[in-house]
């Protein structure tokens, strides 16, 4: 029996690249190396399937026409979005044991773990296989 | 960590992904160093706050994207299109705030298109460095401003680095930087290197505030261990880079690096388990980095080029008497005090006169040292240095005098303010304390 297989999103929220301003070059050389180390592990595991930063610059569309485009560097405000992971592990439990080891959570990140939702109502007479299927090996 | 269309890879062969390993060691640091040369080129020595602001940005820009997407093939090249940007933008707004600044950001905008691409070339990276060296060694700045400038603009240190490095407290390091770059910006310091006759005595200033990064790092420490050896290994590196450059390869650069490099290669030795300092003869030679020895060495030639014989090439051939001698008994004492007599009559001074009567001590027994001691000129200004009671202390000791030694290793402890020291004075202090030798003395 192998257990299900899960998409779920990490969504790395801070406040801006400024919670890495205090940090010493030695410390940056270090952080990253945990990231790449952690990354690594996941992957090897078969537990991330990708991951991207976002670019800091971006639009926001408002207004009921969506006449409303805010332009502007989005990682200012405290909010924003750094990046995501797409995991496929067995449950909400297990994504979040993942998150809880993302090594700038000491810096003060925030990881947010959300699970994708197998199928929207539109999409699903469209799609007739989850989401999940095409994502787990 | 990018993205992969495919399938996650197996247990076992994991994804390969750009490894943090590519990024050579002190990535940060050093960038740090490159993108302050290359923007200070483009935006002037006048403008250095700006130069930092914008470097931070790109590297906390690097942070932010690189945790989470792995580190890019080319990191250099990234960072610098970053910082291109930033720097740009920045001056927009400003023109746009202020109406001023033209004229740097039509230098900038011009430089840009002349060179899209600011790190493509070893050569620039080295010029840039070199001339950020005469900007941060100039003679309108007191020498450790020179030092704690270089630290931050050439060698990527953070203030709270620099402060723990120099015992200092971060505000205080801030407000002395903000100082030294107010004085750079109204001494309207040009970035090109220094010609003619002025070259020589900039060079000078250049190497004597790498000589002071060098000894602060050198220095023992209960402080951070690490991270002053990182000090002499800067000193090192710059001054490396210096003497491939004609303007700063002249044989006192050599004798310099020289003298550096034979000093690092006994670092490893330089303590016991314990943290006490060890003294020469009770350090475990084979410890000693014998390529650093040899890089030394050939620095040491390149030094004997023409007829210049300064303190850097006195105390290079000191060095040199050290790490070539096979134990601490085989030691070419002779040499050395030559040297300590020719250095000692090129600078006048009581460190250097008493280190003259520990080469005097080792070649003609502990009497004549005491001897030379009690002869040195200004020694008062010596007493309160525990170095002076720690070396009258062993003198005794080897005369089997344990009562003086004893006296002077405790007036040498009251005088030692770091670890090391301290823990090798207790040590002696207990020998000369022996108890089939001091009864009365350990009371």
């Amino acid at each position: 029996m192998t257990p299900p297989r899960l998409p779920f999103l990490l969504l790395f929220r801070e406040s801006s690249p400024e919670l890495y301003r205090p940090l010493s070059a030695r410390q940056r050389q270090q952080l990253l190396e945990r990231w790449t180390a952690w990354y690594d592990g996941l992957a090897a595991l078969g537990k991330v399937h990708h991951g991207h930063p976002l670019e800091p610059e971006g639009r926001i569309v408002s207004g009921p026409r969506g006449e409303r485009v805010a332009e502007g560097n989005l990682a200012d405000s405290g909010e924003s979005i750094a990046g995501y992971f797409l995991l496929t592990v067995a449950d909400l439990d297990e994504a979040t044991r993942i998150a809880q080891e993302c090594p700038t959570l000491d810096y003060g990140m925030r990881v947010e773990v959300r699970a994708i939702s197998d199928c929207c109502h539109l999409a699903h007479s469209l799609t007739p296989h989850p989401a999940a299927e095409s994502l787990s090996a | 960590m990018s993205s992969s269309d495919t399938d996650p890879a197996p247990a076992g062969s994991p994804e390969v992904s750009p490894k943090v390993s590519q990024v050579v060691e002190h990535f940060f640091r050093h960038e740090s160093g490159r993108l302050h040369g290359a923007l200070t080129r483009m935006l002037g020595p006048g403008n250095l706050a700006l130069v930092e602001d914008v470097t931070q940005g790109a590297l906390l820009r690097a942070m932010r994207t690189w945790s989470i997407g792995g580190i890019p093939p080319n990191p250099s090249a990234w960072i610098t299109q970053v910082a291109m940007n930033l720097a740009r933008d920045t001056l927009r707004h400003r023109k746009m705030a202020h109406g001023k600044e033209a004229n740097v950001t039509l230098h900038f905008e011009q430089t840009l298109s002349a060179s899209p691409r600011p790190d493509s070339d070893d050569h620039e990276i080295r010029d840039d460095a070199l001339r950020l060296m005469f900007v941060c060694c100039h003679p309108s700045q007191p020498a450790d401003a020179q030092v704690v400038l270089a630290l931050k603009v050439l060698c990527g240190f953070s203030t709270g680095e620099i402060a723990r490095a120099f015992l200092s407290t971060e505000a205080a390091i801030e407000k002395q930087l903000t100082r030294t770059k107010q004085r750079i910006r109204e001494a309207n310091i040009g970035f090109e290197l220094p010609q003619g006759e002025e070259l020589a005595v900039r060079l000078d200033g250049v190497l004597a505030a790498l000589y002071l990064l060098f000894n602060e790092g050198y220095k023992a420490s209960s402080g951070d261990r690490l991270l002053r050896e990182e000090l002499c290994q800067e000193a090192v590196r710059l001054l490396s880079l210096l003497v491939t450059h004609p303007a700063g390869n002249t044989p006192r650069s050599h004798a310099l690096l020289a003298l550096m490099l034979l000093t690092a290669a006994r670092f490893p030795s330089r303590l016991d388990e314990h943290g006490a300092l060890l003294r020469l003869d009770d350090q475990d030679r084979s410890r000693w980095n014998q390529a650093l020895i040899q890089r030394g060495l050939m620095e040491l030639v390149e030094a004997a080029q023409g007829d210049d014989v300064g303190e850097y090439h006195l105390q290079a051939g000191i060095a040199a008497c050290h790490c070539t001698a096979a134990d601490f008994e085989s030691t070419d004492w002779s040499r050395i005090l030559r040297h300590y007599d020719e250095l000692l009559r090129l600078k006048p001074s009581p460190v250097i006169a008493l280190n003259r009567a520990v080469a005097v001590a080792n070649l003609h027994g502990p009497q004549a040292g005491l001897q030379a001691i009690a002869s040195i000129e200004q020694r008062s200004r010596l007493d309160t240095h525990y170095l002076l009671h720690a070396v009258v202390g062993e003198l005794h000791r080897r005369m089997n005098n344990h009562r003086a030694a004893a006296e002077s290793f405790r007036l040498a402890l009251r005088h030692a303010q770091v670890g090391p020291e301290q823990l090798y004075l207790s040590r002696m202090l207990d020998r000369s304390l022996d108890p089939s030798e001091s009864l009365g003395n350990s009371a």
